[in-house]
């Protein structure tokens, strides 16, 4: 095997991975939800319902391509493509466990290991506003373009405490790689504690955590797609697979923002006090790395269920205030206090 | 007068939202955790505030209104005699019944001098009002227990005659007949004991 086939399998991999991860995570916000609220879900189609997903999209599938009169007809199809592909895109640079080894070869399990991870991230993340103001615009529908207006105003503005975020993960690191972050991670801090970031940055990750939230369009920042106000906002229009392909952007989305947390907070793939790859035969150590990786994001996208049936929407000048006023003065401060550390460590 | 808008202060962890959104976590977790149990246990109805339709019914009251059905007395002649009251007093005006005369010979099928030619109810009219059921002078019409009434054509939903008497039959297998009505008390109406009708005597045996 040379490298250009292990990319080319690791690519498709990650794509196919991310794929059926959103799937499965619409069956578990209806699942989720429901058990939440005293129901039950889908629970006909398959065990538990798990097959839901599948009808779900055969139904998106087969569903008349359809688009309104006076919409813009390319950038109504643009739309949810941009949105998507950068969902799919981010991802690259995210590590999905160690390395693996197979017949002497060593596999780094990460699409592309890039020393500027985290501008990556953030350059293709903010990419996500063209495809809701297109859709918006192309829509032809005031409450589709009210949907991209708030869309645009809340990504942006969140992405400043989430960079600020990231800036303090980068000065502790002193790196911009995301796979160097994560093998920083190993080991011990200050004797007792996990050496994650979790431990190291804890208002860092606080505000990462809000912010993402916001980043990701999930409740209580939903507010582009609020339906009790704007019908269902950016994607009123919107039906077939071109809805789909929305959803299934918001689920990659979630899942990216989940790896991001776990690899820049949580020690990625390293378990706390133990150092698998003593214990494990190399083959299985990437096995394992990836089981680990995978089941912290799971936790976070959990969280992020949880958390959407638990509280209701904000407002939108609570959600700019927050964003301004509270999350990005917390930001700096994080920032300085990094700064600060850093300084008399030296 | 408005009720006056008390304001209050917020303390420093509502503030900061994050202390009430982690109460809001556990409580939303506690639902989670019980209606996950629950519906890991086997059987239909496991979660309480959650009925699986098809195999999960709940209990309709015996004075139910729903399928109508034509009774028969206990010799198995229909009760009917087509005097046409449910018809008139129908707000949705959804029956029709049509006479005729019981001819010599035909006495054991009919329970009067008159019978239903053709006794059409027009479900997609009905309001399940229950009006034709109070004013039918030989308790024939009934309002029965049946409500799945979907179907795939219109035409469909029209009860004929021998639709209504199956159902007066299923009915009666099952023992879902309904049980005889209460007397409304009228002021200064005489008391007199009403003669029990055959069916109701039928429905008290069949509960005794």
């Amino acid at each position: 095997m040379n490298d250009w086939t292990i990319a080319i399998i690791k690519v498709v991999f990650i794509w196919s991975w991310t794929l059926l991860i959103a799937t499965i995570m619409t069956w578990v916000e209806r699942r989720g939800s429901a058990l939440i609220q005293d129901r039950l879900g889908p629970n006909i189609a398959g065990p538990f319902g798990l097959f839901q997903p599948l009808a779900d999209g055969i139904k998106l599938f087969t569903k008349e391509e359809f688009a309104p009169k006076h919409a813009h007809k390319i950038l109504f199809t643009l739309g949810p493509v941009l949105f998507a592909v950068q969902a799919f895109s981010a991802y690259a640079v995210i590590p999905f466990g160690d390395k693996i080894v197979i017949n002497a070869k060593e596999i780094v399990l990460q699409v592309a290991d890039v020393n500027i991870g985290f501008l990556f991230v953030l350059a293709v993340g903010s990419l996500a506003v063209y495809g809701f103001v297109v859709g918006g615009w192309g829509s032809n529908n005031k409450y589709s373009l009210l949907g991209g207006l708030r869309a645009t105003a809340q990504l942006l503005s969140y992405e400043v405490p989430l960079g600020l975020a990231m800036l303090a993960v980068c000065m502790t690191y002193s790196s911009f790689s995301l796979r160097e972050i994560s093998l920083d991670q190993a080991g011990t801090f200050l004797g007792f504690l996990p050496n994650w970031g979790f431990f190291k940055q804890p208002l860092g990750f606080l505000v990462f955590l809000v912010a993402a939230f916001a980043e990701a369009n999930r409740v209580p920042f939903d507010l582009p797609e609020a339906e009790s106000e704007l019908v269902a906002g950016y994607h009123t229009e919107y039906g077939g697979m071109r809805l789909g392909l929305y959803l299934f952007g918001e689920y990659v989305n979630l899942y990216t923002l989940s790896a991001l947390m776990v690899t820049i907070y949580f020690g990625a793939w390293h378990l706390p006090y133990i150092d698998m790859s003593a214990y494990l035969s190399p083959f299985a150590y990437g096995i394992a790395s990836f089981v680990v990786f995978f089941l912290k994001c799971a936790f976070f996208l959990w969280l992020f269920v949880w958390v959407r049936w638990t509280i209701p929407r904000f407002r939108f000048d609570q959600l700019m205030g927050l964003g301004w006023k509270s999350l990005i003065p917390l930001g700096l401060l994080n920032l300085f206090v990094t700064a600060f550390f850093i300084q008399i460590s030296l | 007068m408005a009720k006056p808008i008390v304001q209050r202060k917020y303390t420093l962890s509502e503030r900061i939202y994050l202390v009430e959104i982690i109460k809001g976590l556990g409580l939303t977790w506690k639902h989670f955790i019980f209606n996950f149990k629950a519906s890991l246990k086997p059987g239909p109805h496991t979660v309480p505030t959650c009925w699986q339709y098809p195999w999960d019914r709940r209990e309709i009251a015996p004075i139910f209104r729903g399928e109508h059905m034509l009774s028969l007395d206990d010799k198995g002649r229909e009760k009917c005699i087509a005097c046409g009251m449910c018809a008139r007093i129908c707000p949705a005006q959804c029956i029709t019944v049509k006479k005729g005369k019981v001819k010599e010979g035909e006495e054991e099928k009919y329970a009067g001098k008159f019978y239903p030619v053709s006794f059409e109810i027009d479900l997609l009219r009905c309001i399940f009002c229950g009006f034709c059921e109070e004013t039918c002078p030989k308790n024939a019409i009934v309002l029965g227990q049946g409500y799945e009434l979907a179907q795939y054509e219109s035409k469909e939903c029209v009860l004929t005659k021998d639709k209504l008497i199956e159902n007066y039959r299923s009915a009666l297998e099952s023992g879902n007949l309904k049980p005889p009505r209460k007397k409304v008390p009228v002021a200064g109406a005489k008391e007199k004991k009403p003669a029990k009708s055959k069916v109701q005597k039928k429905t008290e045996a069949q509960e005794a």
